[in-house]
């Protein structure tokens, strides 16, 4: 039970992470990017990429299996990432915006999804990879309990990022205009704020993010081009049950779906696992469609 | 007619090789005006159909061989293959119009386990007609059998998985293993050899702590590996596939679980080996199906070479050539073309105690002899020596296998036939 609650806290926060970025593209763009989840497989490539391209060394730090320069590389990843969403919302999202319906717009993100993974197999190839051949053996902290010292990182990593988000949205005028937008464009709009700057700046922060989780994601499971599509779900599942716009919604509905998912394996079968985000959605939308923490504050 | 098409295909097929003599052109001139139907359904055209003709081709080669040696009970074997266009529905058809109309009792096939079920439940077993499959390895068939459903007409050339669980279990007990974990991959084959290598350890008197199943392709194991993790076992026996294996095994290793692994026949991959790091699969052993080799199969590949001008490279030939010759040999040793008679011959004429009979005109001629002398032959065909069990299922030679300290995959040893069958004998399965 111990070791369940560990790991879900641990997938949660990766989830957190990736579903912060799409709650924010659906709550300012108003539209589900199922490329979303495409940028975290991005951004944990890149990473791989400056690692293999610079032939950084992969001296340790301490009981970690990865030392400054996957940290150096988690940076530069998160830059190309933001590239790559600014360049996709300049020839394919921004073409699009405010011209075609909601639908076209999920269209085109699905269009995006699977250039931005066929890309990634193209360049990177199908099988699963690592940051490090290292394998971590698990320390026991208490009965029943093991936890790697990478996943301690991974977590504290991903609280971190969650609480500047959180700063960032709350205190700054930036962070200002994002939520105004958020509640209404137009009305954002007539109070002088810059439609423009705010998507771009939508998509630095999200694909900032994504990339963070993604390399997250890699260093605690592995590399693979599906990486994303398979988080698909339980991001949308986050996202969805925070209520669709609330970073705080989102990073408890990321907590919320990694809990469930890993706990659940000790009452049914691990095979019917893949279920419980569906069932958290379909649960959400049928008791609270707008979302468990809908009306809180955080980003709406 | 789709008879009429493939015989005409195969004439010219036959023209085409160069005009190839058939061996029993002499024997069919004699008086055997009379006909025994030999019923094959097979996929011609559908999502099989790519392997499916070739398989045809695989069980006329035998009905062929057979004429050639001087027929069937004094009649000639006629070969009438029928296309399931891999529907079961239209494989019922076709097998209800052989069995029904044309008085065949012996029927091949088919090739999907989805299609040789419904066949078996619905035509054969009632009809009373033995039914060989050489291609259909899903485990129900055995489950089937082992309820009583299939009135032993079901038999097939194509060994199942379960005999690989039971040699793993007796690896496991040799090595002191007591206490074994298994996690596998959701499916009926990840299902059916987890459930054969519990039976074998509980036979052996180890115990499993759990069945893990694990679904195909997610990024993380974790959860599955905690489960399995649970009940503090010694070892773990891993059902899995190169890349969802990786992971796993990572995991496995990661949350601390020992490396006394038992892992199964896919894992035999470079892939899977240098992922994981052959530094922890030192104490690695896993199972594979051995190549068969011997004279045997050498005749086999023979005849298919000078027949169809190639050798055979392909599912389903072997196992098909095979599924056909035992049907034959064993309405030739029981004397009558009936399809109960012929489902109680069929262990007669396989299995040791018997004259070695070999794939092939001279093979079969030799067992016209014998069998008319009142002796016993002993079927070694295409794919080897053949045993099947009190389910219709048959065994094959495995390979165990280890990893070298470099990453090499190392051979450790060969089961052959025999030792899998007395250690299937002796354990119950």
């Amino acid at each position: 039970m111990l070791q369940a609650l560990a790991d879900g806290l641990l997938t949660g926060s990766i989830y957190a992470l990736g579903a912060i970025g799409l709650t924010l593209t659906m709550g300012i763009l108003r539209f589900a990017n199922f490329a979303h989840a495409e940028m975290m497989t991005w951004g944990a490539y890149m990473a791989l990429g400056v690692l293999t391209l610079f032939s950084l060394p992969t001296a340790p730090l301490g009981p970690l299996t990865f030392g400054w320069p996957l940290i150096l590389a988690t940076v530069i990843a998160a830059g190309l990432t933001v590239v790559l969403a600014l360049i996709v919302d300049r020839f394919v999202f921004g073409k699009l915006r405010g011209k075609v319906g909601h639908l076209t717009l999920v269209f085109a993100s699905f269009g995006v999804a699977l250039l931005i993974r066929n890309l990634i197999n193209l360049i990177f190839g199908g099988r699963a990879q690592y940051y490090t051949s290292e394998l971590q053996i698990a320390v026991p902290v208490a009965p029943g309990l093991r936890i790697m010292p990478d996943q301690v990182v991974v977590f504290a990593t991903a609280i971190a990022l969650v609480i500047a988000v959180h700063l960032f949205l709350q205190n700054t005028r930036l962070g200002l205009a994002m939520r105004a937008v958020s509640e209404s464009p137009p009305l954002a709009q007539v109070n002088g704020i810059s439609l423009a700057r705010v998507v771009r700046w939508t998509w630095i922060v999200g694909g900032a993010l994504a990339a963070v989780a993604g390399v997250l994601y890699g260093v605690s499971v592995q590399l693979r081009p599906e990486l994303g599509f398979h988080l698909l779900l339980p991001l949308f599942a986050a996202a969805i049950a925070g209520g669709v716009g609330n970073v705080i919604g989102a990073v408890l509905g990321g907590f919320l779906i990694g809990l469930i998912e890993s706990v659940s394996v000790l009452v049914i079968p691990a095979g019917y696992k893949l279920a419980i985000p569906f069932l958290v959605l379909l649960a959400v939308l049928y008791f609270r469609p707008t979302g468990i923490f809908a009306g809180t504050t955080g980003g709406k | 007619m789709p008879r009429t098409n493939f015989t005409a295909l195969a004439a010219m097929a036959a023209l085409a090789a160069g005009g190839v003599s058939l061996p029993g052109g002499a024997a069919r001139a004699q008086d055997q005006d009379c006909q025994h139907p030999i019923g094959a359904v097979l996929s011609l055209s559908g999502s099989m159909a790519a392997i499916g003709s070739a398989i045809g081709d695989a069980g006329e080669l035998a009905v062929e061989h057979m004429n050639a040696a001087g027929g069937l009970l004094g009649c000639e074997a006629d070969y009438r293959l029928r296309d399931d266009q891999g529907q079961p529905s239209v494989g019922v058809d076709a097998a209800q119009s052989l069995v029904e109309v044309e008085g065949a009792e012996i029927l091949l096939g088919a090739i999907q386990s989805g299609v040789s079920m419904p066949i078996l439940s619905s035509v054969t077993v009632p009809n009373e007609v033995t039914q060989i499959s050489c291609c259909s390895s899903a485990p129900s068939f055995t489950e089937l059998a082992r309820e009583g459903g299939t009135d032993g007409y079901w038999f097939r050339t194509l060994p199942t998985v379960r005999p690989q669980g039971f040699v793993m279990a007796d690896l496991a007990n040799e090595r002191g293993y007591e206490r074994t974990a298994v996690i596998y991959v959701n499916s009926d084959y990840g299902l059916s050899l987890a459930r054969a290598f519990e039976e074998g350890i509980e036979a052996q008197g180890g115990s499993v702590t759990d069945m893990v199943p694990y679904n195909q392709e997610q990024a993380s194991y974790r959860a599955e590996v905690s489960q399995a993790l649970r009940g503090d076992p010694d070892s773990l026996f891993l059902v899995a596939f190169p890349a969802d294996g990786a992971t796993a095994m990572r995991e496995w290793i990661s949350l601390g679980g020992p490396q006394n692994l038992l892992l199964s026949n896919a894992l035999r991959a470079e892939e899977f080996v240098s992922a994981v790091g052959a530094q922890y699969l030192t104490d690695a052993v896993g199972i594979d199906n051995a190549q068969v080799e011997g004279p045997s199969v050498e005749a086999f590949n023979q005849s298919w070479e000078e027949r169809y001008g190639e050798p055979p490279a392909g599912p389903g030939l072997h196992t098909m050539y095979d599924a056909a010759a035992v049907g034959l040999l064993a309405a030739q040793a029981a004397g009558e073309y009936d399809g109960t008679a012929i489902r109680d011959a069929v262990r007669e004429i396989t299995g040791p105690g018997g004259e070695v009979i070999h794939p092939g005109p001279e093979g079969f001629a030799r067992a016209h002899e014998v069998l008319a002398e009142g002796g016993d032959i002993s079927y070694v065909g295409a794919t080897g020596p053949i045993v099947f069990d009190e389910f219709g299922d048959v065994t094959g030679p495995y390979l165990i296998w280890g990893v070298g300290e470099d990453g090499a995959l190392t051979e450790v040893e060969t089961w052959q036939v025999e030792r899998v069958n007395e250690l299937m004998a002796a354990t119950g399965g």
